[in-house]
């Protein structure tokens, strides 16, 4: 697959088969063949990849923000294998379902902590 | 009556952007002060925001992407954070200025303080974000919103002069008061009829609604009806405070000078419908405001957003609105004037607007969103138009506002 990583890959939306959103591609993840060379080896979303890549005090801030919303920090990035990929057009979709990665710890963690909490939560508004 | 109802999303949106609570009295009292002499900035803000919407309604029909989806892919991660933050503040604050709004227009209503009001005013507005149809909500408050329109026939009812009206709105003139004041309103006038949360509003509504490349004939009717009709609207509130102030060059500040025209010319009546206008487009703004927030936020950061999914699965979505409002009522608790704190917050809005609406320009012309439906030569004349007057705009915003003391 031939990309343009800045412009066609680089802080596009995740969309899972079913339309759902997963994450924006925060960072890439490069590996490195037995012939020394360089692959994309995967997509990196999540607060603490951003903040990351972003840098200094402001990337430093968004990672602890990140951080403090979870129960065991260091939040890791969301790794998504390139196998993953469908397609790449206006935004990235998968050909699996979001259910089918690991959940975003930031989410789990506000949902445990404040909205399942709230009735009516459990019900869509349409 | 059916072409109104599908467009009663551009309808909400243009009432958040032209007659929310801080237009209510910034409009008046830009008649009041200076007659018809800004009616062309309405025009003009009407074209501008009717094109930059058309392209961000059909970016969303067409690819299913929001505004501020846009703003992070094109600028990238740390200018779009700078756009998300700034839009973000003065979004929150605009919100809290709608509930004090809403809580303003209960008090005309029961004579009860404003500031009892506002904890009962952000729980409904919640309550509506957090169970309401999407739709729905933007059926019943775009459509009560239009109860504006009692200004539009009060300046039938008042003894009217159409011809000084007309030629007032064509000879532009600082009615005395200097051109320095003249030129701030008018900015801060045009900042708000292009604020950056009626985009964000109307493209993720657009996506809450699932448009498709099939319903690019529906997206254009919200943009062509809508924003001309909240346009249409103040520029009646600028005509009634025109004829009712303007000869005797009185200044008005509070939103109960605004109705009382209106209660001159059509009575109880009339001024019942103006205060429930008032609720209904404060209201609407509020929820405008509160959804537009948190998308913004969501969308920068790539969360699941929407009122489609339950709560539940969007949980960082449902904690940002949430605390935008929580936010909201603190700020207003604090008994600053919220109508004072938009005029600050639209000229600092000014300044980072040109972040938001280049994004649009740009992706209106790129294929890979798009396909064939890319923006036309005249489209992009246009928006290259506009974004020069964004650009003046944001340039001339804080000296004006510095050399006026803030239009005092």
């Amino acid at each position: 697959m031939r990309v343009q990583l800045a412009r066609q890959l680089l802080d596009r939306q995740i969309v899972d088969v079913e339309g759902r959103l997963v994450g924006r591609v925060d960072d890439v993840a490069f590996a490195v063949d037995d012939e020394g060379y360089p692959y994309v080896d995967g997509l990196l979303t999540g607060q603490g990849a951003l903040g990351q890549r972003i840098g200094g005090r402001i990337g430093r801030l968004l990672v602890a923000v990140a951080d403090r919303f979870t129960d065991d920090p260091p939040v890791p990035p969301l790794r998504v294998p390139l196998a993953a990929v469908a397609r790449v057009d206006s935004a990235v979709r998968l050909r699996c379902r979001a259910a089918d990665l690991p959940p975003s710890p930031v989410e789990t963690w506000l949902r445990r902590h404040l909205i399942e909490r709230i009735p009516g939560s459990y019900r869509a508004s349409g | 009556m059916r072409k109104l109802l599908a467009a009663t999303l551009g309808v909400l949106s243009a009432i958040g952007g032209f007659v929310d609570i801080g237009d209510l009295v910034a409009a008046s009292q830009a008649g009041a002060l200076f007659g018809m002499a800004h009616a062309w900035v309405l025009l003009v803000g009407v074209v501008g925001i009717c094109a930059y919407a058309d392209m961000a309604g059909r970016i969303a029909a067409v690819s299913g992407r929001a505004v501020f989806d846009l703003v992070r892919e094109r600028l990238g991660p740390r200018v779009a954070l700078l756009n998300l933050v700034a839009s973000w503040l003065v979004t929150v604050v605009t919100l809290a200025a709608e509930l004090g709004g809403v809580a303003l227009a209960l008090h005309l209503a029961t004579g009860v303080s404003h500031l009892l009001w506002v904890p009962l005013a952000a729980l409904a507005v919640w309550l509506v974000l957090w169970r309401m149809r999407f739709e729905l909500m933007e059926r019943v408050f775009g459509l009560a919103g239009l109860a504006l329109l009692v200004f539009a026939v009060a300046l039938v009812a008042l003894p009217t002069d159409w011809a000084e009206l007309g030629q007032g709105a064509w000879q532009v003139s600082s009615a005395g008061h200097g051109w320095p004041l003249y030129w701030f309103v008018a900015v801060a006038l045009f900042a708000s009829t292009v604020s950056p949360y009626e985009v964000f509003f109307f493209s993720s509504g657009g996506v809450e609604e699932r448009w498709g490349a099939a319903d690019l004939a529906r997206a254009r009717s919200n943009v062509l009806i809508g924003f001309p009709v909240g346009g249409f609207l103040a520029l009646s509130l600028i005509a009634v405070a025109t004829v009712a102030y303007h000869p005797s060059d009185a200044s008005l500040g509070s939103l109960g000078e605004v109705a009382r025209p209106v209660a001159t010319a059509l009575g109880g009546a009339g001024l019942a419908a103006a205060v429930l206008a008032f609720f209904a487009v404060t209201f609407g703004a509020a929820l405008e405001t509160g959804l537009s927030a948190a998308y913004a936020a969501a969308q920068y950061f790539g969360w699941q957003w929407g009122k489609r999914v339950s709560p539940r699965e969007a949980a960082r979505f449902h904690s940002v609105l949430l605390v935008g409002l929580l936010l909201g009522v603190v700020m207003l608790m604090t008994t600053v004037d919220p109508v004072r704190l938009t005029e600050y917050m639209l000229v600092l809005s000014a300044v980072v607007l040109p972040l938001t609406y280049l994004p649009i320009l740009v992706v209106a012309n790129d294929r890979t969103y798009l396909g064939d439906r890319v923006n036309g030569w005249w489209n992009n004349l246009l928006g290259a138009v506009f974004l020069l007057l964004i650009v003046a705009a944001s340039v001339a915003a804080i000296p004006l506002a510095i050399v006026t003391g803030m239009g005092r």
